[in-house]
């Protein structure tokens, strides 16, 4: 097959295409803006006036953790210690929720939705290389999921450090640590749902098939392992970095190996 | 002849439940229509999807506009257009929004893109469906939108998979006189799929019938008619059915093949044309009044369900 030169004008068309369709999907667009809302408002906003009202110290709960990870908490004075653990660090992970589900939400749209709506042979016949389609229906996936975690970990400090003003007196996230999994992890953590999707995709008929097969079954699963494993890890920022790397290796051969697959003779037999 | 627009060698495609396409050998010359032709399942939309390389051959070769779609694909779309059978269009946009994302991807310049919508939208009566989503558009809305994406960069060769199907009879109309025009007069080459063979008739310069992924045939429908029939069957309209003292007057005559009793009148084969002329003065001469005599040619819809008869008789046997 010969290769053409990456055409940005069509990339960039299909991106539009697909984050415009989406954008008007209620089905994708409420669990998409409700889930992070829940995470990044409501939950720190709750944790906030818990800590207001009760305050008080960790350090039963911090006695089971290595002591190097816990002593940047334990040195804190006693009240700031609990918003600062949960909001500053274990919701970290939790908050890889975000990228992960909207990259998987708008990736089964892009690759089994068009399949399921039938639009996908359009496409199939048009003059767009079988690499800048995949490339283009990665991106609309992946730049709105990266948007939405941004812009709703921005909404988060503004919340976090408002409601913690009364006990901190000072603006305590973005934490280092929070750095991390914001521009290096949760970038990560979409590719993986990304990868995950697309795999899924070729097998599923409808959007809704492969958000099943790849909702209910893979990524609960990946998320757990990645949750439980780290909640406490990720305090240490070398060992976010390299979870974060272990990830981007896992997402990247996923997406690779979609991505080998996605020829129009392989899409167009399973229409 | 020019170089074929289309050429097809051996070319075959296999899917897990069977062979879609079995050595096709076929040749589509520039600006003439080919009427690809056959029932549900011949392997029609298979054989546009490995011409415009979406699908690969399991074997054999082809070469549309002097490349080879296994290989320039990309390079083949660029120059075709393309009506799919389903019409492909995303629900949630509009009809324009659905258009300027292929014209882009064709690219043609936003400013140039727009207006050639909007132009080809109105040409087709769209043009006040042009900004509402297509979402509960009907059928035939839904085609006429898909025939525009088709037409949007004025391709050279243009495949359509059923383009007058859910049409309504005026839109169906404008459709066959636009194919016959850009055939016509702005000489591009069209391979048209479809189930009425009427239309075909009306527009194919050529025909080819394919049956279970197999070419039956393929070639003028005239010159199909006279290898299957030796006669120019002609309709000669009496007072009343011919009887036998009638009939036995034709039947010796020179150049009549089969002379037969109709409700209005008889039918006669003829070698030629002058043989009708020579009917009616026997008629006449013998005092049998002739109302009309009209030479029926043999149709592609003959053609088509003689073949299938043929099959039929095939596969009894
Ligand atoms: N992707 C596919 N996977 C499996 N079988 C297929 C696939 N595409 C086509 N076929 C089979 O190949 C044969 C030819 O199909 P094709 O769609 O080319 O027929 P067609 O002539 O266009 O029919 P129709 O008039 O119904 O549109 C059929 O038996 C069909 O079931
Ligand atoms: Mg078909």
């Amino acid at each position: 097959m010969t290769d053409t030169p990456r055409d940005w004008n069509a990339i960039r068309a299909v991106i539009r295409k697909d984050v415009t369709a989406v954008r008007r999907s209620k089905a994708v667009v409420i669990p998409m803006l409700a889930v992070p809302f829940l995470l990044l408002v409501i939950l720190p906003l709750l944790i906030g006036v818990a800590a207001r009202s009760q305050g008080g110290g960790v350090g039963n709960f911090l006695d089971s953790v290595p002591a190097g990870l816990a002593d940047p908490i334990t040195d804190l004075p006693e009240d700031e210690q609990m918003i600062v653990l949960v909001n500053g660090y274990l919701l970290a992970p939790l908050f890889l929720i975000v990228p992960l589900m909207v990259s998987a939400v708008l990736a089964a749209d892009a690759f089994a939705g068009e399949k399921e709506r039938r639009t996908m042979e359009t496409l199939l016949h048009l003059p767009i290389s079988n690499r800048d389609l995949f490339v283009a229906k990665l991106l609309g996936a992946f730049i709105p999921a990266i948007a939405v975690s941004w812009v709703g970990f921005a909404l988060f400090c503004v919340v976090t450090n408002a409601v913690a003003w009364g006990v901190m007196g000072r603006i305590f996230v973005p934490t280092r640590l929070w750095g991390v999994v914001i521009f290096w992890v949760a970038p990560a953590v979409a590719m993986l749902g990304l990868g995950v999707m697309v795999r899924v995709s070729v097998r599923a008929r409808s959007t809704q098939e492969a958000n099943q097969l790849g909702g209910a079954v893979v990524l609960p699963l990946i998320f757990l392992a990645v949750g439980q494993s780290t909640g406490l890890l990720l305090v240490d920022l070398p060992v976010a970095f390299a979870i974060g790397a272990v990830i981007w290796v896992l997402a990247l051969w996923l997406t690779r190996r979609g991505a080998r697959r996605f020829t129009r003779d392989e899409i167009a037999t399973r229409i | 002849m020019a170089a074929a627009a289309i050429q097809t060698v051996q070319l075959t495609r296999r899917f897990p439940s069977g062979t879609a396409l079995d050595r096709l050998d076929l040749e589509v010359f520039p600006g003439e229509v080919l009427a690809l032709l056959g029932p549900n399942g011949a392997g029609k939309t298979t054989t546009i999807r490995l011409l415009n390389g979406v699908l690969q051959p399991d074997s054999g070769s082809a070469r549309v506009l002097g490349l080879d779609p296994a290989v320039d694909g990309h390079a083949i779309r660029q120059r075709t257009g393309v009506l799919t059978e389903n019409a492909g269009l995303d629900d949630r946009l509009t009809a324009r929004e659905n258009l300027e994302v292929v014209a882009r991807i064709r690219g043609l310049k936003p400013a140039v893109a727009h207006e050639r919508v909007g132009e080809l939208l109105e040409r087709f009566d769209m043009g006040e469906r042009a900004d509402v989503a297509v979402q509960g558009a009907s059928t035939g809305q839904r085609k006429r939108i898909a025939l525009v994406r088709a037409l949007l960069h004025d391709p050279e060769l243009l495949f359509l998979d059923e383009p007058t199907s859910g049409l309504d009879p005026a839109a169906t109309r404008d459709v066959i006189e636009l194919i016959s025009s850009l055939a016509t007069e702005h000489g591009r080459t069209v391979v048209l799929c479809t189930h009425f063979l009427g239309e075909a008739g009306r527009l194919a310069d050529r025909m080819a019938v394919l049956h279970r992924g197999t070419l039956r045939a393929a070639g003028r429908p005239a010159e199909l008619a006279a290898e299957m029939w030796q006669g120019l069957p002609t309709d000669i309209e009496l007072a009343a059915p011919a009887d036998a003292r009638v009939l036995g007057l034709l039947r010796p005559l020179d150049g009549v093949i089969t002379a037969e009793s109709t409700p209005t009148g008889l039918r006669v084969e003829v070698g030629h044309r002058d043989v009708i002329a020579r009917v009616v003065r026997t008629l006449v001469d013998a005092s049998v009044d002739v109302f009309a005599a009209t030479p029926q040619p043999h149709t592609l819809e003959d053609v088509y369900f003689a073949i299938e008869a043929q099959l039929e008789i095939e596969s009894i046997s």
